[in-house]
């Protein structure tokens, strides 16, 4: 198996408070990744680093073989394309349709017209929000706006789905479906991070854990292990 | 064509959503330029005088009464013959003396008790359009002024300076407060831009989150400068042609005044063209201060 994702030594410290203490971390392509911890652990920051957002103060950082530390600024918005992001708030634009914000990546892309047609009209369905494609997303349940979120972050074929605190604003029957939705984007060979601090989701989703404390990586444990953590 | 369609359309929707913004920018730009406007037509018009003036000037070359024939036209010769020199005329004293009558009737009785007719002889020389320039005039002078059967050598001399100092000090200002104008042009699109950016902050991050680069960003805020700015322009164009044409009806019906409307002009359409190019570029300057860290994936 190939490493996706590489976290060499990784620390970090804002205002001299570490974020981040020594972290190691690898992932496997078409793994599916739930980061553990409790708010301020440590979770969010990973993801930012992922996607170019945040620099660590020490270590290394490699997503697909590229050392994400040492990006050009210019290099990072290809990084991005890459990496799908999925957020607790799904920062959709209120003033466009759901096709016209799934469509979005792909337009910065410069993807033709018909493509962009199709893969919207795929990423759409795969979601279940087809028939929703010319609302606005204002007009949805939060259920359907995360579906659209998570739609637009796999619309251009991502390597890596990032999605942070996914469930965070939904009910346990809505954050069901979107783990579900989740699997099924992995089951399609996409590398899927998952940061909760969700134990219910931890258990929906029985698979890889890595738990932070206070930015430390705690040894993980088996899935055996867990139950009734 | 999407991606394209997608810009132009987002330059749009900024001007639209903050539609009193734009059109103070628009109005603010307008003002602005047209005060530069002012300078530049007043420019263009006295530049244009002072070439029309200057094509005007006539160097009298005065004979000494004592002048031979043959030394008359052999001095005539002599200047015909010179590079600098576009036409000479000569000017008989009998003809100065019917010139001087014609244009002064009332003062005709003064010269008749002299008994011999005291007007001296002349050359009314034209230089060549290349040598009326002050200087070349004054070189010139000097020269002819030494030859022999010259008595005196007579041109505006004064009035020449003067207005070549008076269109010096118009470029000067005019360059000034058209750099001044400027920047306050470029400052107040570039505020305009702040604006539509503080306004559109969640919609630029979602657009860093998803991988758009930082031009493709920065592309709708450059249309929206360079499209205020043009706007601004050609509203200033407006302003100054509408305050022209009042200008000159004024002059018409002034009695002072007539026949000089014919003489006073707008900028020709290459220039109207030109300004509205340069209000575009103000505008896209004042966008690219605004624009200087935005897009920037790490910030």
């Amino acid at each position: 198996m190939d490493a996706i994702i590489q976290l060499i030594h990784v620390s970090k410290w804002y205002d001299r408070r570490p974020a981040l203490s020594d972290v190691m971390i690898e992932i496997e392509k078409g793994e599916f990744v739930l980061l553990m911890g409790p708010s301020g652990a440590g979770k969010s920051t990973i993801l930012r680093m992922l996607i170019g957002e945040e620099q660590p103060d020490e270590g290394q950082l490699f997503v697909q073989g590229k050392n994400v530390t040492k990006l050009k600024r210019s290099e990072i918005p290809y990084l991005r394309r890459k990496v799908g992001s999925v957020f607790q708030d799904f920062r959709l634009l209120p003033k466009k349709s759901v096709f016209d914000n799934v469509a979005l990546p792909l337009i910065v892309q410069g993807v033709a017209e018909k493509d962009i047609r199709r893969k919207v009209t795929e990423a759409l369905r795969a979601v279940g929000v087809d028939h929703k494609k010319d609302q606005s997303p204002g007009s949805l349940s939060t259920g359907e706006q995360q579906r659209v979120c998570i739609a637009r972050a796999i619309v251009n074929g991502p390597v890596v789905l990032l999605a942070d605190e996914p469930t965070g604003n939904l009910d346990p029957e809505r954050t069901g479906e979107i783990i579900e939705l989740f699997k099924l984007i992995n089951a399609r060979g996409t590398t899927v991070i998952v940061a909760t601090h969700n134990h219910h989701v931890m258990n929906q989703v029985n698979r890889r854990v890595i738990t932070l404390m206070q930015g430390v990586v705690l040894p993980e444990r088996s899935a055996p292990e867990r139950v009734g953590v | 064509m999407r991606r394209l369609f997608y810009l132009v359309r987002e330059a749009w929707a900024n001007m639209r959503t903050n539609r009193m913004t734009t059109i103070v920018a628009i109005l603010t730009t307008a003002f602005t330029l047209t005060c530069v406007g002012i300078f530049l037509l007043l420019y263009v018009n006295l530049r244009h005088a002072a070439g029309w003036l200057q094509e005007d000037v006539k160097i009298m070359v005065y004979l000494d009464d004592r002048l031979s024939r043959d030394g008359r036209l052999q001095l005539e010769l002599m200047l015909k013959s010179d590079r600098m020199v576009a036409e000479v005329l000569y000017i008989s004293k009998e003809q100065a003396l019917s010139e001087f009558r014609a244009q002064f009737p009332d003062d005709s009785h003064l010269l008749e008790g002299l008994g011999e007719n005291p007007l001296p002889a002349s050359f009314v020389v034209t230089l060549a359009p290349n040598f009326r320039s002050p200087e070349a005039m004054k070189d010139w002078v000097e020269q002819v002024q030494t030859m022999e059967g010259v008595a005196k050598v007579d041109y505006n001399q004064q009035w020449i300076s003067v207005l070549a100092d008076l269109m010096g000090y118009i470029e000067l200002a005019a360059i000034g407060v058209g750099v001044l104008l400027s920047a306050a042009a470029v400052t107040i699109i570039g505020n305009t831009i702040r604006l539509a950016l503080f306004a559109r902050r969640e919609e630029i991050e979602i657009l860093r989150s998803i991988g758009a680069t930082g031009t493709f960003i920065r592309i709708p805020y450059f249309l929206e400068g360079a499209v205020l700015g043009a706007c601004g322009s050609a509203l200033s164009l407006g302003i100054l042609k509408l305050g022209f044409e009042v200008f000159r009806q004024q002059i018409r019906f002034a009695d002072r005044f007539s026949g000089m409307e014919g003489m006073i002009s707008f900028f020709p359409l290459s220039a109207c063209l030109a300004l509205i190019l340069a209000g575009m570029a103000l505008g896209f300057a004042g966008s690219v201060v605004s624009l200087l860290r935005v897009g920037d994936a790490r910030v």
